[in-house]
């Protein structure tokens, strides 16, 4: 079948779906999914491109074995790719390993022998590493440490792998996963899980990738609009900033949504070839915006090595969500290196440019030093070799220590007290420029308009404007102080009325705020009249009770709830329950 | 008076003879050039050179490891080498023929390896979650962190002297045991963020230390007392020190744009020279013990320098555009 006729069999499958998203059946729900798989693979089992990807396709399959083959003899004379090698790898040799040539069998085997990945330095990189070695030693289980790269038995790398799923599956059940929520990263994670849950011999593993898949997709859907990721993110890089359907998860967000853009990235091959099924709850609860909800997550810190008191310090993730657009914040603060997004609302209209968001724009030695081993005062430059934006002053991810959130609902309150001599001292914004309005308010609100959604912007200091190519650029940087804020209000058409009334509103509540170095402060009266105080960097008070954050739980909302701890996770929709108890291995129903 | 020459007769040709050996140079590279993980990066790991060659290096065991440290056991000729990487560490009982990653999943960021000079079974590693031990030539390893603070270490040592005794740096200060590792106590230096710890050669009760941002500091009583360094030095980052094997009041340290320091009388003043380094930021030295002349220094980014001339001007040496992170020059 022709790429072009597969894709408009798969357009007239998505558009049945979109109707039929809030009442779909389980059945509809699998039929919907295997036509997007098999638009996904339909590629891979035809190119004759050379790819892992490709090969596991057509072994998968059935088809164009002889390529296959020869494509594994050509791909493993030079392996290179560390733990990005190692799952498509092992992917490509579990679809195949029945159908394979003896030469293609050989060559893989050695691969695993002669070729040494880097294992790597962060969480996506060792549960890649991890499940892929655990899966390649089940496949060959009694070789001595002379046939693995690393000279470890089978054995020993089975049990090492095992070890390092189970401690990262306790880790992200209890107190959250260090690199969460990731529009970037998810991928790795979920193709990871994949391979588990379909081809581990061991019947507990295979069962952990299961319900680990449950779980990633369930957090996934409660922050989930139309293919977006909702956040507040602990990595995210540019362009899905501020593209956000452009980001892998997005991809992953249609295949198992049916939300989005259709996509044939290669990430989602061995996941579209996998026979994990998403849970017909988490598909509803990804689509279904017909409420709005509060959700909240406490997620962790990426491990802290040096100047930090806990390894891994919580993260407090707030999110509003309505069925046109969702606000959501971290905290504030350094919780992530390099690529840290602390708070954006993210609509459904305007594509590709659907968010507003802002950022102190910071980086350093000592940031980097925290979760990285290597010399600090090289570090910037290192980062910056492979991650040219770090050091830029008009970059779009960032972490800053002198950045600090509170959010309620829809209203944002976001306070910056950044010292003289920071790496920079102004903060930004950015403001899509198809936006349809962006109106500067002569009381000192900025009001704006996508579609159906309002968002006000109120700066605490003078601001200025910068055209870009594609957006806007808030920049403000108030002299000779950094002390600054801004308050966000996000209402939509159908939460306020006419544009025109959010105008209104608006104009009649503004901040009062205290701007002096190390007190930095503003009283706030949203547009529901909730009284709003925050001081940086901690205090936040509603209606004159105290916020406390350490009391987040591990998810809490009206779909997902866990303890802090708990290893527990309940999926809710309507009269329907699914409850991961890792602690049995149990799917309670 | 009847006089017994024969141990000084001794002792100046084994002196002799050690001038006249060659030696063989290794280093560990933690990247070359740019390194981003999952790409097609060359070679990182370590590498070695044979007596003679000259800007020829040989790669060893796994490429893609990052290799930050490494440790040659003298007595085993090169057969027993541990590399500190970010895979762990690994072991090689047959020069690199055959290697093995010792440590487990939760071992990660091993920054620095020492073997005990005494026993080849007993190994410590400094990482970025503090000290480890292995008693058994790595089949298992505990962490030994009791009284330390703040346990990111870079840099451990054994006594040359007493194998109970350890040295190590790390953020919180540099630290000592005085059994094996059990039991940590900070000696008298009152700052933090040490980088590396040398001891002098022949002299065990002198230790140097470099340091982030504070410069060299120098100690003559294992420790307890220490005295800055800084005669002669504009800098204040230092990841390397290393002592003349057979002229230890001759030192050289090395650091963040530092080029490379020389001192001829134990740290009491130094001299800085760059002549002919292209790149100043220097982490790792060492002396070669055939030759008190010829000093290697490795750099971040620009690869390995070599001076014929006690550290004066310096040429190229190969491995261009790595980081060099470690040095060990083994007789033989």
């Amino acid at each position: 079948m022709s790429r072009a006729v597969s894709f408009y069999i798969f357009l007239l499958g998505a558009f049945s779906q979109v109707l039929l998203a809030q009442t779909v059946t389980r059945e509809e729900c699998l039929k919907g999914f295997a036509q997007r798989a098999q638009y996904v693979t339909s590629f891979y089992d035809t190119t004759r491109q050379v790819s892992y990807y490709s090969v596991a396709a057509k072994y998968a399959h059935n088809v164009d074995l002889a390529f296959a083959d020869s494509a594994i003899v050509t791909l493993l004379k030079r392996p290179s790719g560390d733990m990005f090698w190692m799952f498509p790898v092992i992917g490509a040799y579990l679809h195949g390993k029945d159908k394979m040539s003896p030469p293609a069998k050989t060559a893989m085997r050695q691969a695993w022998k002669t070729y040494a990945p880097y294992r790597g330095d962060t969480e996506n990189h060792w549960c890649m590493y991890y499940a892929s070695l655990f899966l390649a030693a089940e496949q060959w289980p009694d070789l001595p440490g002379t046939e693995w790269y690393n000279g470890k038995s089978s054995e020993e790398n089975r049990d090492e792998a095992k070890a390092y799923l189970m401690h990262w599956m306790k880790i992200t059940t209890t107190i959250g996963q260090g690199e969460f929520d990731s529009p970037d990263y998810f991928p790795e994670y979920v193709v990871s899980m994949s391979l588990l849950a379909q081809f581990a011999q061991e019947a507990k593993m295979k069962q952990r990738g299961k319900m680990m898949l449950d779980y990633l997709f369930a957090d996934f859907a409660a922050e989930h609009l139309q293919g977006q990721y909702i956040g507040g993110f602990s990595r995210i890089y540019e362009p899905a900033v501020y593209k956000p359907l452009v980001s892998p998860a997005s991809a992953f967000a249609w295949l198992y949504f049916n939300s989005g853009e259709p996509s044939q990235t290669s990430w989602l091959v061995l996941p579209a070839l996998s026979g994990y099924q998403l849970p017909e709850i988490i598909y509803q609860i990804a689509n279904d915006r017909t409420a709005t909800y509060v959700h909240k997550e406490r997620k962790r810190v990426r491990n802290v090595i040096r100047y930090g008191t806990e390894k891994n310090p919580p993260v407090y993730k707030y999110t509003y969500m309505t069925k046109d657009y969702g606000l959501s914040s971290l905290q504030g603060g350094i919780l992530q290196p390099i690529q840290q997004h602390t708070w954006s609302v993210r609509f459904t209209s305007g594509k590709p440019f659907t968010t507003i968001f802002g950022l102190h724009p910071y980086w350093s030695g000592i940031e980097l030093g925290m979760f990285f081993p290597e010399e600090i005062k090289t570090l910037v430059a290192d980062v910056a070799g492979s991650k040219g934006t770090y050091n830029k002053d008009d970059k779009w991810t960032s972490s800053s220590p002198y950045e600090r959130t509170f959010q309620h609902e829809n209203t944002l309150l976001v306070l910056y007290d950044i010292p003289t001599g920071a790496t920079s001292e102004h903060i930004d914004g950015f403001f899509p420029k198809n936006l349809e309005q962006r109106v500067i308010d002569a009381s000192g609100w900025i009001i704006c308009k996508a579609g159906e959604t309002y968002i006000g912007w109120y700066p605490l200091q003078p601001i200025e404007w910068r055209e870009e190519k594609e957006n806007w650029r808030l920049r403000s940087h108030p002299a000779p102080a950094g002390q600054n804020g801004y308050v966000i209000e996000v209402r939509s058409q159908t939460e306020i009325g006419a544009f025109a009334a959010f105008h209104e509103k608006l104009r009649a509540h503004r901040p009062v705020a205290q701007l002096q170095p190390q007190k930095v402060a503003m009283d706030y009266t949203n547009i529901d009249n909730e009284k709003m105080y925050f001081a940086f960097p901690e205090v936040r008070q509603l209606n004159g009770k105290p916020i406390d954050l350490t009391k987040y739980k591990l998810f809490e909302g009206p779909f997902l709830n866990a303890e802090v701890g708990s290893e527990k996770l309940t999926i809710t929709y309507k009269n329907k329950r699914r409850v991961l108890d890792f602690k049995t291995l149990r799917i309670e129903k | 008076m009847k006089k017994n020459f024969a141990p000084i007769i001794l002792s100046l040709l084994s002196f002799s003879q050690l001038q006249a050996q060659e030696s063989t140079v290794y280093v560990s590279v933690l990247a070359t050039r740019l390194f981003v993980a999952g790409a097609a990066n060359s070679p990182t790991g370590i590498y070695y050179q044979r007596p003679g060659e000259d800007t020829t290096w040989h790669h060893l065991g796994a490429g893609n490891i990052r290799a930050f440290g490494l440790a040659v056991h003298t007595p085993a000729r090169g057969q027993l080498i541990y590399i500190a990487s970010g895979n762990g560490a690994l072991r090689t009982t047959d020069s690199g023929k055959n290697w093995k990653v010792t440590t487990g999943w939760e071992i990660t960021e091993v920054l620095a390896v020492c073997i005990d000079p005494r026993d080849e079974k007993t190994v410590y590693l400094s990482t970025a979650y503090g000290i480890y031990k292995t008693h058994d030539g790595g089949a298992s390893w505990q962490q030994v962190n009791r009284g330390l603070v703040d346990p990111f270490s870079t840099c451990v040592i054994v006594d040359h002297a007493n194998s109970n005794v350890v040295y190590c740096a790390t953020e919180g200060g540099v630290f000592a045991s005085s059994d094996g590792a059990r039991n940590w106590q900070r000696l008298g230096l009152s700052v933090t963020n040490i980088r590396v710890i040398a001891q002098h050669p022949r002299d065990a009760q002198m230790l140097a230390a470099g340091t982030e941002n504070n410069g060299i500091y120098i100690s003559r009583d294992r420790g307890k007392i220490w005295a800055k360094s800084d005669i002669g030095v504009d800098h204040n980052t230092f990841y390397a020190i290393a002592f003349d094997p057979n002229q230890p009041e001759i030192m050289y340290a090395g650091g963040y744009v530092s080029g490379v320091y020389k001192s001829t009388n134990g740290g009491k003043n130094w001299v800085g020279y760059h002549e002919g380094l292209t790149n100043l930021n220097i982490h790792s030295l060492a002396v070669d013990p055939a030759d008190g002349n010829r000093v290697y220094a490795g750099t971040m980014w620009s690869g390995i320098f070599r001076s014929d001339n006690g550290g004066v001007t310096w040429r190229k040496a190969g491995l261009s555009g790595a980081q060099v992170w470690t040095i060990s020059i083994q007789p033989f």
